[in-house]
């Protein structure tokens, strides 16, 4: 017997928030931000800084290139990402030493080197060839 | 531990899809043989701990109704979740419970209904094991994602290959065979892992743990109850070890292992007195073939990147230096995520008894470990038992 669905549609929270990151996005630059008091640069951004306290940040350029750490390519998608061709994630390394999350466009290895770039709504990485 | 708990009553229902009961009778299956086992009923129990993910279920609040079917109402009945952890979560918050002195005796129910969903809504919701915003909702990542991620970086930095984590599959499944609680009892081969689907490269659909349902449960006393009760066979906790990492996982900075296992079996180690020398017996995580390798690291059992020699050695068979998942491991036995670390408790509980039957592995010491990892080391517990 079918159950009652449970629809749930979503509204993202923190979109004024993180609004500069967006924008970054779609000018080809992915910001994180910076601690003004103590200096220490977190990606995710965050707005808040728990190491000294203080919540006031300044938005940061993490750098334009990077080294794949590892990666994995998605053939069995999830709900929501049905229609999306396979996708390769990968995590690397900026050249400023922030480890983050990203789409790998192109054959990648461990130890590639690749420029960060994104399509406006995610970050993207194009292995070097 | 203030007070000594020991374990004297377990309970375990069949693993698989289970179309045939609600969550409720699911429960009952292994709350009924738990009392049946320990002799005890309703009456003794002082407090009840249910461990649920519950959000692939229809029953996403599924303390009440459980706890009414079993008739444990007044029992307070306290649901816990940790992710794949739960179940050991759930245990950990009855073991203390007992050991600071508020109750004597306490049931734990390990509980999740993973089938009533479709695959890829259930994919939908283990990608949210991390950290939604800068995770799923961008990159769509999915569970075993994760755990590919992983992999990959084994593979690179150690050499270990694909063909070396399908070992971890071919053992899972031989052992479940003798299982009749298992989700899986047919044999594969290295060839059938390499050659199956595809998931999320380098896993494939035989190196993955199923989506399962089940339920496990476990009765704990105090040493004073335990005596009063004139239980001869208490399985004692001799250590529970936890630790956790960060919910982003590319904040990491490492990828070839768990830093929150590896805390939680120091601390583990340390509790007890226990090395892992020591240890007879293993349930380990392996939700996927690498994280079995992994676990063998983590746990001190033999150095970093060199997890796939014990199982080319079959040092953690039946008969090795180290019994590991001889119930077939979540990877053939079955991972409905609140069962798991419950079950782990009762695999654990039958070994030390010797009550494993055609699995059952030799013991001098009697001393065993269960490592139970919350989302892909977002948290993790590491407990040490003896008879």
């Amino acid at each position: 017997m079918d159950g009652i669905p449970l629809i749930m549609k979503y509204t993202l929270p923190a979109e004024e928030l993180y609004k500069p990151f967006w924008e970054g996005l779609k000018r080809g630059e992915i910001l994180g931000t910076r601690c003004k008091k103590c200096g220490t640069l977190y990606f995710p951004p965050q707005k808040d800084c728990p190491k000294c306290m203080a919540s006031d940040m300044e938005w940061m350029d993490i750098g334009k290139v990077g080294e794949v750490m590892t990666y994995s390519i998605v053939l069995q998608k999830p709900q929501g990402f049905e229609n999306f061709s396979d996708y390769t994630i990968g995590i690397v390394r900026t050249e400023k030493g922030i480890d983050l999350m990203c789409w790998v466009i192109g054959t990648p290895k461990v130890g590639a080197k690749v420029f960060l770039t994104s399509d406006g709504q995610r970050v993207l990485c194009k292995v070097r060839s | 531990m203030n007070r000594k708990v020991g374990i004297i009553g377990v309970g375990m229902s069949k693993f698989g899809k289970r179309n045939d009961v609600t969550v409720r009778e699911l429960s009952w299956e292994a709350v009924k043989e738990a009392f049946e086992d320990s002799g005890l009923t309703q009456r003794d129990v002082q407090l009840t701990v249910i461990g649920s993910t519950a959000y692939r279920g229809t029953e996403i609040y599924p303390a009440p109704p459980v706890s009414e079917y079993c008739d444990l109402i007044g029992k307070s009945p306290l649901r816990v979740e940790a992710a794949c952890a739960t179940g050991s979560s759930a245990i950990f918050t009855a073991v203390n419970t007992i050991a600071s002195g508020l109750v004597d005796l306490a049931l734990v129910i390990g509980v999740d209904k993973m089938t009533e969903v479709d695959t890829a809504t259930s994919l939908a919701i283990g990608g949210r094991g991390g950290n939604y915003y800068w995770e799923f909702q961008m990159y769509g990542t999915t569970f075993p994602t994760y755990y590919a991620l992983y992999a990959t970086r084994h593979m690179a930095l150690f050499g270990t290959k694909e063909e070396d984590m399908a070992l971890a599959a071919v053992k899972a499944h031989k052992y479940a065979s003798y299982n009749e609680k298992a989700h899986f009892r047919n044999r594969i081969t290295v060839e059938d892992v390499l050659k199956s689907r595809v998931i999320s490269w380098p896993i494939k659909l035989l190196d993955s743990s199923p989506i399962s349902d089940g339920a496990s449960a476990v009765i704990l006393a105090s040493e004073e109850k335990i005596r009063e009760l004139k239980i001869d066979t208490p399985i004692w906790i001799r250590a529970i070890g936890y630790g956790s990492d960060t919910s982003y996982i590319a904040a990491r900075g490492e990828w070839v292992g768990l830093n929150a296992a590896r805390e939680a079996a120091y601390m583990a180690y340390k509790m007890s007195g226990y090395s892992p020398q020591d240890v007879e017996y293993a349930t380990v995580h392996d939700c996927f073939t690498i994280a079995e390798i992994m676990a063998y690291e983590d746990l001190g059992f033999v150095e970093k990147g060199k997890g796939t020699s014990l199982l080319r050695e079959g040092q953690t068979e039946k008969g090795g230096k180290i019994a590991v998942n001889l119930f077939g491991g979540l990877k053939a036995k079955g991972h409905p995520l609140g069962a798991t670390g419950v079950a782990m408790a009762y695999e654990i509980t039958k070994q030390l008894r010797e009550e494993a039957g055609p699995v059952q592995h030799s013991f001098k010491k009697y001393v065993a470990l269960s490592h139970n990892v919350g989302g892909t080391g977002h948290y993790a517990f590491v407990s040490i038992y003896s008879r």
